[in-house]
């Protein structure tokens, strides 16, 4: 076991793969972090950044082929997730790592009702009985708010609004207490009104439970106010890392910068926006040196040339960057060092 | 002339006059009545009785959440989809009423963007066919003439000129947005709906697009109608914002003021909502969370259809339908507990209704 560091959850180096007509693409290239008991991490970046890869690759649910995780270490609880037997794996997913997605309907059965899909849960992973497993069910939607949940656990899912079916989507990953909670960007696909609601809810509950949660998202305004600690991809590899807070104010990575500025703050007076010219790189083809650099505004000669390191800029604050230390003092860290 | 007229220092381009857009659902024939199908007739009034100018130059924002009727207005202003009743005035005509022919004619002026831009282009077409189609099809220019014309429409939107006989699957997202806009204004249009512009693409594309359309409103004098329910996004691009709920508008201000002083109870939670990108900001901030979900469209609820959520209702609110009316200057809200001597809600003693009085109901 790991509860001497607190950690419950340590990847090392991962890389997955993808064989593609088009090349080799490597969607996750290299990371690493930890995630501390109790902690909500927040993974931020566009799409094709691997954020969606990287968490599919720990509870080992990447297609195979054309995926394959090529190396590295997912220690969960003192152990190896990537050297589990298949059968093992089965038993942890959903027990003790669960998944909430983005599209609460095609994470549901149409033809199952929704007190069944939940029941089946603890019925595999707790050895419930039938009359256990269904009180159990409703206790679940009645704590994620489901109104009248007696009646409406036996429901179909398309009986359920958006934000309702994302509810279930909660109950079910709850209902057998896992330690870690996966969500990746849970409320994208909601109204801005219902995202609201998710969010409060998925705050109250990890309060309650103490479940660990890994936070999937494009949205820089979700992660500021959900999340401890943050990391930032940009074509499979960790861009930037550190704590929530310390990010925000003060960024050490052009590629973060630019991000942050390009959100509109509503709060301020609306000038010309900021934009990050170009495109995302096509991961299949990337050319040596920063994948960042035909885009970025602090570009040197150097950025295209070589791969650039991953400079510590505090405890736990990295930015992958030449020019890491400039960017951070730019924003006003690192003054007292 | 009705409240939302007032603004008179500049013309409208465009005036939408009680316009209704009502879906028919089926139900209440009389095979249904005899084989026990559906007794009633449903109807899903998606745009529910909606006056509007939107003024020469200007970015109206339309936000609500979906469902709420904000690209079935968008739609129906260009007749992409049949009015149920009502006017949009363009230039002296009822675009509303219009043949076909002569609505042909004025589509010209009259361009959309969409939301999706993997589904909104042909993908057997060229980049260059697809832009340079509205220019044959009004008859604009041809051969040569075209071929330039779709160049220099390409270099406008930030696209090279050799893309011209590429096809939609070589582009990313943003590059597809842009041969939409690139399309839309090809035929010179004075007023773009822009439905969604963003909503599919990335965080750093987004920023992208919208300085393109600011850009290109500068230009080229445009006005635009811009759809989201990104209320960020909204409050950037936009010059006056109106906020829709099942199929109604129910307030409409400047920017700034939408956002920094809203009055109906439904904006304050929608601009609550919005999460911002500041986690010391986030850590202290008091957010209003609305109970429920938007009430179905097809059975909306009576009197003020937001009565169901909000967290100031009172029984008449059940059965007065709330008009929009001016509560400040340019300040536009429908809402029976406020009136223009008691704007602030909260301010407003317990159960009373000022807007009541000064006419801003009206029971239906």
């Amino acid at each position: 076991m790991n509860e001497k560091d607190g950690n419950l959850l340590e990847v090392k180096d991962l890389r997955t793969y993808f064989e593609t007509d088009d090349g080799m693409v490597k969607a996750v290239d290299g990371i690493s972090f930890q995630l501390k008991r109790g902690e909500t991490l927040g993974i931020v970046g566009e799409s094709g950044s691997g954020k969606s890869v990287t968490n599919l690759s720990i509870i080992r649910l990447i297609p195979d082929p054309p995926g394959k995780i090529v190396s590295g270490e997912v220690i969960f609880n003192g152990q190896d997730l990537l050297l589990l037997t298949n059968e093992a794996i089965r038993k942890v997913r959903g027990r003790r790592i669960a998944m909430i997605f983005q599209d609460p309907m095609t994470s549901l059965n149409p033809f199952m009702k929704i007190s069944k899909q939940l029941m089946e849960m603890t019925q595999l992973h707790l050895g419930h009985s039938r009359a256990q497993a269904q009180a159990h069910a409703i206790k679940m939607l009645e704590t994620v708010g489901i109104p009248d949940a007696r009646a409406r656990a036996d429901n179909y899912p398309h009986e359920f609004s958006g934000g309702m079916r994302q509810r279930v989507m909660i109950a079910m990953a709850l209902s057998c207490e896992p330690e870690l909670l996966i969500a990746d960007e849970p409320t994208t696909a909601l109204d801005v009104t219902i995202q609201a609601q998710i969010l409060e809810l998925i705050k109250t509950l990890k309060k309650e439970t103490g479940t660990s949660v890994i936070l999937i998202t494009h949205d820089l305004g979700v992660v500021a106010g959900m999340t401890d600690h943050l990391i930032v991809m940009y074509a499979g590899k960790i861009f930037e890392q550190g704590k929530t807070s310390e990010l925000f104010a003060l960024p050490g990575n052009p590629y973060t910068k630019g991000l942050l500025r390009s959100v509109p703050d509503p709060t301020a007076e609306q000038g010309k926006l900021y934009q990050i010219p170009g495109l995302p790189p096509d991961v299949a083809h990337l050319k040596p040196g920063c994948p960042f650099a035909p885009r970025c505004e602090k570009v040197q000669e150097i950025c295209h040339r070589e791969f650039p390191p991953f400079v510590q800029l505090n405890a736990d604050h990295y930015s992958l960057c030449h020019f890491a230390r400039e960017v951070y003092a730019e924003s006003g860290g690192g003054r007292a060092s | 002339m009705s409240a939302v007229e007032s603004k008179t220092d500049r013309a409208p381009l465009i005036s939408i006059r009680d316009l209704k857009v009502h879906f028919d659902l089926g139900g209440g024939g009389v095979l249904d009545k005899l084989l026990g199908g559906k007794p009633e007739k449903r109807v899903v009034k998606a745009v529910d009785g909606v006056s509007l100018d939107i003024y020469h130059r200007e970015t109206l924002g339309l936000v609500g959440e979906s469902g709420c009727g904000k690209s079935t207005l968008g739609r129906a202003i260009l007749r992409l989809t049949e009015p149920t009743s009502g006017q949009v005035i363009y230039r002296d005509r009822d675009l509303a009423h219009l043949s076909e022919r002569q609505l042909r004619e004025e589509r010209r002026h009259l361009q959309i963007i969409f939301q999706d831009p993997y589904a909104s282009l042909n993908p057997r077409m060229t980049i260059g066919q697809i832009v340079g189609e509205p220019l044959e099809t009004f008859r604009l220019a041809r051969g040569r003439e075209a071929e330039e014309r779709v160049q220099e429409l390409l270099e406008t939107v930030g696209l090279s000129k050799r893309f011209i006989k590429r096809y939609p699957h070589e582009f990313s997202g943003g590059q597809r947005q842009r041969i939409g806009i690139a399309r839309a204004l090809a035929v010179d249009p004075d007023f773009i709906v822009a439905d969604e512009p963003i909503s599919a693409l990335d965080v750093s594309i987004q920023a992208q697009i919208m300085n393109l359309l600011e850009k290109l409103r500068r230009e080229k004098h445009l006005t635009y109608l811009f759809i989201s329910h990104d209320l960020r996004a909204i409050r950037h691009v936009s010059d006056r914002v109106a906020v829709m709920y099942l199929g109604r508008l129910v307030e409409i201000a400047d920017a700034k003021t939408i956002y920094h002083e809203p009055l109906m109870p439904y904006t304050k939670a929608l601009i609550s909502a919005v999460p911002v990108p500041d986690p010391q900001i986030e850590a202290t901030r008091q957010r209003i969370v609305l109970e429920g979900d938007v009430p179905s469209p097809i059975n909306p609820p009576s009197g003020c259809p937001f009565h169901t959520r909000c967290p100031y209702a009172i029984d008449v609110c059940k059965e007065v339908v709330p008009q929009l009316v001016q509560i400040k200057p340019s300040h536009f809200a429908a809402c029976i507990r406020i009136s223009p001597s008691q704007p602030n809600i909260e301010d407003v003693a317990p159960g009373d209704a000022p807007g009541l009085e000064s006419g801003v109901g009206q029971v239906r």
